[in-house]
This record gives C-alpha cells, sequence and structure tokens, in this order.
C-alpha cells in the first residue's frame, strides 16, 4: 500500500513507457475506491485487458466501475473511469473557453484538425484539461490522472507553457488584420523586424501555409484570454499543493539512474513528487525468501541458474543506488502482477491484490 | 550518400534504445560507415554508454560508428539556413522569441523537420551526410505513427508552396523500401504486442511499409529447465514461457515474419552490445 498525504485531491502517474504507469494508476484506484473512497481514474490508452477488467469503452464518457469484492469492500467507496477522448476533449476545451460562440471558423480551420487529432504533442494538452475539468468538478475524493506515453515527462508538464503560445498575444498580432482588408494578409505588421521574420517564415513554408496560420490565430484571438486563463489554472493544479506525483519505474539500472534525475528535477521546478514506485519486479526469481541459497546450487540448468544470477545483479545495482534517491521520497517495490485470469471480477481483485502488494523499500 | 534510414520503434519498455545501438554496431562491423540517432532530448545514449555530451553534431563512438542527438529544433535551423543562405536572416527569425514558440505550435513543423533530415541526403537538402545508412532510435509507436503521417497531413493541408513540396517529397523517400526500413520491437506481452501487430498493419496498408519485427527479451528456456526450482517459481515461470508460445503464435497468425532476441544476462551495456550485435550476425 502507499501512503499520500489526506489533502491529496490529484495524483499524477509519471514514468517512461512500458513500466505499468496505467496498471499502476487503475490498481491504486481500485485500492483506494475500496477503502470507501470516491476515485476517479483517468487514462489514455489502458490494455484491453485493464479496459475490460475496469468495464469502459474508448468512448471518451464517465463510467462508474463494479467493485463486487465482497465483505472486504467498503461499501462507501465508488470507482470512475474515463479514457481521455483526445478530440472531443480538445473540442469540448475550445467550446467551453469560447462560451459556445461561433467557433466553427476554427474548427474547420485545417491548421486545427492537424493540432487536435492527428499530430503528436497535443495528448500531453488534452490530459491536462481533463483532469482539470474533472478536479475543479470536484464531485471526487481523488483523481487519478494516467500521463500519456511521451518521449519524456517534460512533455507532459510543459504542455501549459507550449499551449501558452498558441495563445501568446504576441505570436497572435502578427497575424491580425481587419477583416475587410484583402490586400495583405500582414499589412497590420507592428515593425519591419516583424515584417522580416513573417518574411523568413513564408519562405521556407509558402503563402498557402501563411494563410491558414493567419486565419488560425484569426480565429483563436477572441477568445484568447478565457484560453489563457484556462491554461493558467491547468499549471496552477501541476503546482498545487493538493496534486502529488509518483513516478513509475522499472528495476533496470538505466531506469532507474533516469528515475533520479527525473525526481530530483521535478522536485526542483516545485511539484510535489513524493513516492517512486519501482514496478514489474519478477515474482519468480525472489527465490531466497523462498528457499535458502543453498537452493541454488541444486538448480541444474545452467540459463536458469544464469538468469537469477542477473536478477541478483539488478537487486544489489538497485540497493546500491537507493540512497542516491533524496530523503523526502519514498520508494516502494512493486512485483509483477500475474496475468492469468479471464474473468473481469477477478482482474479487478487482482489490481486491489497489486494495490495491497506494494511494499516500502527502507 | 546515405543509402537507407533505419528507423527503430515499438511500445515503450520493449528495448528500441539498446537494440538501436546494437544495429548500428552490428552494421559497422560489416564495413558500413553509420550514424546512429537519438531524438531524447536530454540524451539517453550519454549516459548509457558512458559518453560525454552528445550533440547535433555527430561524436566518433566506434571504428564506422559515429553518434548524434537530433533534436527537431536543430533539424530545422540547418534546413533553414540551407535555404535561406543568409546567416543574419536566420538569426533574426530563429533567436526571436516569438518564432521561437511560434516553431513549437505550427503543427507538424517539427515533425517535418525531423523527417527532412532524415532524407536530406538522397533529397540532396542541406549538407552532405557521409555515411552509408543512419539508424534512428525512434518514437514509441503511436507518436511514432503521427510522426510518420506528418508529411502527408501537411501535404494535404497546405498543397503549395515549399513546405507542401518539401513536404510531398519526404513522404516519398518514407514510402520507399530502398530507402526506409522500419523496425519493430515487441516483447511476448499483450499491450506491446497488440500494439507492434497494429502498427504492423498499419504501416502494410497505409504506407506499404513491410517492417521488420523483433520478439525481444525471450527467456530462452524451456520446461525442463524448470525442474529444480520451487512450485511457486515454476509456476510464475511457466506462464512467461505460455506467454511466450501465445506471442510466437499470434505473430504467425498475423503473418509476420520476426527475429527472436534473447534477454542477455547482463547489466553492462558493452556486453550487452556486444551479445546482440553478434546474435544478428547469425540470425539476420
Amino acid at each position: 500500500m502507499i501512503s499520500l498525504k489526506s489533502s491529496t485531491k490529484t495524483l499524477i502517474c509519471i514514468g517512461s513507457g512500458g513500466v505499468g504507469k496505467t496498471t499502476m494508476a487503475a490498481s491504486i484506484g481500485v485500492g483506494l475506491a475500496c477503502a470507501g473512497k470516491k476515485i476517479l481514474v483517468l487514462t489514455i490508452d489502458p490494455s484491453l485487458r485493464l479496459a475490460q477488467a475496469l468495464g469502459i469503452k474508448t468512448d471518451g464518457e464517465l463510467h462508474r466501475v463494479p467493485l463486487n469484492l465482497g465483505a472486504n469492500t467498503n461499501s462507501g467507496g465508488e470507482l470512475w473511469s474515463c479514457i481521455i477522448n483526445h478530440k472531443k476533449t480538445f473540442e469540448w476545451f475550445i467550446r467551453s473557453a469560447s462560451q459556445n460562440s461561433d467557433i466553427e471558423v476554427l474548427l474547420q480551420n485545417r491548421l486545427y484538425q492537424q493540432l487536435s487529432g492527428r499530430l503528436s504533442g497535443s495528448q500531453e494538452f488534452t490530459a491536462l484539461i481533463s483532469l482539470y475539468r474533472f478536479v475543479s468538478a470536484k464531485e471526487y475524493d481523488l483523481v487519478i490522472l494516467d500521463t500519456p506515453p511521451s518521449q519524456h515527462t517534460w512533455n507532459f508538464l510543459r504542455a501549459p507553457e507550449k499551449i501558452s503560445a498558441l495563445f501568446n498575444e504576441g505570436v497572435a498580432s502578427w497575424f491580425r488584420e481587419p477583416p475587410k482588408n484583402k490586400k495583405g494578409v500582414f499589412r497590420k505588421i507592428l515593425n519591419l523586424g516583424t515584417a522580416q521574420v513573417l518574411k523568413t517564415l513564408e519562405t521556407l513554408t509558402g503563402s498557402f501555409f501563411m494563410k491558414e496560420l493567419s486565419a488560425f490565430f484569426g480565429a483563436v484571438q477572441k477568445w484568447q484570454a478565457p484560453l489563457a486563463d484556462y491554461v493558467m489554472n491547468c499549471h496552477r493544479l501541476l503546482v498545487s499543493a493538493e496534486t502529488e506525483f509518483i513516478l513509475v519505474t522499472a528495476l533496470d539500472s538505466s531506469r532507474i539512474i533516469e528515475a533520479q534525475k527525473l525526481s530530483r528535477e521535478i522536485q526542483k521546478q516545485g511539484y510535489y513528487l513524493t513516492s517512486v514506485i519501482i514496478n514489474r519486479i519478477p515474482t519468480w526469481t525472489d527465490i531466497k525468501t523462498i528457499n535458502p541459497p543453498s537452493q541454488e546450487k541444486k538448480i541444474k540448468s545452467p540459463r536458469v541458474r544464469e538468469l537469477l544470477k542477473y536478477h541478483e545483479s539488478l537487486e544489489n545495482d538497485l540497493q546500491s543506488r537507493l540512497n542516491q534517491f533524496k530523503s523526502s521520497l519514498k520508494v516502494y517495490k512493486c512485483f509483477e502482477l500475474s496475468q492469468n485470469t479471464e474473468n473481469a471480477d477477478d482482474n479487478i481483485s487482482n489490481l486491489q491484490k497489486n494495490y495491497n502488494s506494494i511494499l516500502a523499500v527502507d | 550518400m546515405v543509402k537507407k534510414a533505419h528507423l527503430i520503434t515499438g511500445k515503450g519498455g520493449t528495448g528500441k534504445s539498446l537494440f538501436s545501438v546494437v544495429l548500428a554496431h552490428y552494421f559497422s562491423t560489416q564495413m558500413q560507415s553509420i550514424l546512429l540517432c537519438e531524438l531524447s532530448d536530454p540524451s539517453f545514449f550519454k549516459d548509457y554508454l558512458n559518453l560525454p555530451e552528445i550533440t547535433y553534431k555527430p561524436l566518433s563512438w566506434k571504428p564506422n560508428l559515429d553518434i548524434s542527438q537530433w533534436s527537431p529544433e536543430n533539424c530545422l535551423k540547418e534546413y533553414a539556413l540551407h535555404l535561406l543562405k543568409i546567416e543574419s536572416l536566420y538569426k533574426l527569425f530563429f533567436e526571436n522569441s516569438v518564432s521561437k514558440s511560434l516553431i513549437q505550435i505550427a503543427p507538424g513543423l517539427l515533425d517535418l523537420a525531423l523527417l527532412g533530415k532524415m532524407t536530406s541526403s538522397p533529397r540532396k537538402q542541406g549538407p552532405a551526410m557521409p555515411y552509408n545508412q543512419i539508424v534512428v532510435d525512434s518514437f514509441s509507436t503511436g507518436h511514432f505513427l503521427s510522426l510518420l503521417r506528418a508529411p502527408a497531413a501537411l501535404a494535404e493541408a497546405i498543397p503549395f508552396g515549399p513546405m507542401g513540396e518539401q513536404s510531398k517529397n519526404i513522404d516519398q523517400y518514407l514510402r520507399s523500401p530502398d530507402f526506409t526500413e522500419v523496425h519493430i520491437l515487441t516483447l511476448a506481452e499483450e499491450l506491446p504486442l497488440t500494439e507492434c501487430r497494429e502498427l504492423y498493419q498499419q504501416l502494410l496498408t497505409e504506407f506499404n511499409i513491410k517492417a521488420k519485427v523483433y520478439l525481444n527479451k525471450l527467456t530462452a528456456i524451456s520446461l525442463e529447465d524448470l525442474v529444480d526450482l520451487p512450485e511457486v517459481a515454476q509456476n510464475s515461470l511457466k506462464r512467461v514461457l505460455n506467454a511466450e508460445a501465445t506471442a510466437r503464435l499470434q505473430l504467425q497468425k498475423a503473418q509476420i515474419d520476426f527475429v527472436e532476441l534473447p534477454l542477455v544476462a547482463s547489466i553492462e551495456t558493452e556486453t550487452l552490445v556486444t551479445v546482440l550485435s553478434n546474435h544478428l550476425k547469425v540470425v539476420l
């Protein structure tokens, strides 16, 4: 089990791809809901098994997850879940910020369509606005976010900054033109420097791109202030004292080193990173707890001996690096979740077991 | 001139970075001059390979093998300088804070810059690249697909002008099996396998790319190896062996040819690279 601050309203799971962030977010959700809390888990791209376990569809809607765990379940708890739909979320964001005034021009803009849909980088932002939307609704004891798979966690944390640039007064003002002006796209240019910059951009990209870009900023400028406010609120949520980050990583030297660097940096930037979970530790290799080490010699298979030795060196490597984590961080271990159950109800209890098995390392 | 670009992808945690190093190392031992590129920023290879700073400018690592880090911003700058030819004009644009943020948000621009650099040598755009092949430790599956889609998407959105032309040109090279080769890494686990199968199909139907697939980190043990282990360990390993058998079956069923790679039982990068590079000599 993992200990969170009682004041925590938002929990954000970060970590590089393949370490089991999504399952961890779901496990914590199930665990806390079973302890009587009202929890929402926001995920990005769960495995089929996990989606089935939570009984949710990829429709971007909220779903209540049934917790049929018998007598041990605190009846007051509720588990809700939602898989973020990026296109829908982006549109919701634009609509709510513009208070449903005419946004069709923007929705039809080719660059907007690229921005909200196929192109990379917008997932981080939609995850963040979904988070803000549900946290500010104050309907849950805790909202857990599983961050999108990305090259780096910074992509997620920098999403507000990046998107603010989009609604930056400076950029938009370049492209601002009175609607009646048919002569030149960039007539109302402020100074010669800007003119040069735009001309350079046009040389690089072409006039067609510039027209689309200009139309895009033209469509956006009306709601610049409310959009910028919203983005600022998203950023405030990330650095709020009621938001806790947990870093999920794996039993692997390079990942641990990465996690250490990231944890130092992220704390320095003022986010409340409180815990690190070393996840998916194989269970079969923990032979010492099953048998005395002398048993090891009896194993005839050279490959099995080799693998056991390998895991031992991973474990030793981890031990030697543990003291490099800042003392303010709680480090936990979590073992590989066995995936042999087909039944969805069993999967929920599996997630609960997984939560209960999170072990503090001291 | 660069004759071939190898792009390495797969779900997070499947071993993309190590495999990129291994593939680059393997090619370099075949008398090919290789550039290994990483897209991650900050550099992953710096610590992983215990090297000094890795930058845009290639660093010589081993005979026939250089390493560099490609940030889209650097790629764009290089291209802009090549096109504009006037240093002061380039500076005016790239050192302006507003245009800096504009570059960050202009949809697809950075993806295009990255792929532009990757295909620059055969397209004869930008400075010469004195390598036979390049190996790119690329993004994980979802992000990878949107990267590959960027040129076609932009060519559709911006059909005219230099950007549209460049996009079409880049897209052609991406779709050319003579130039682009995609390598997908997977593990014998549900999520990486599903992503691998979906990406393989998508690449085939959308880009006519037949990717090479690698089933990575296999335990390389059989049921007989388990007999001396305690029952709990046996059961848990049996599940792993089952998952491996299922993975093979699923890939065969999807008619995907794949190469098996064993889990190398070492925590030393140098050992991992040598062992797997030798393994590739046998299986490729």
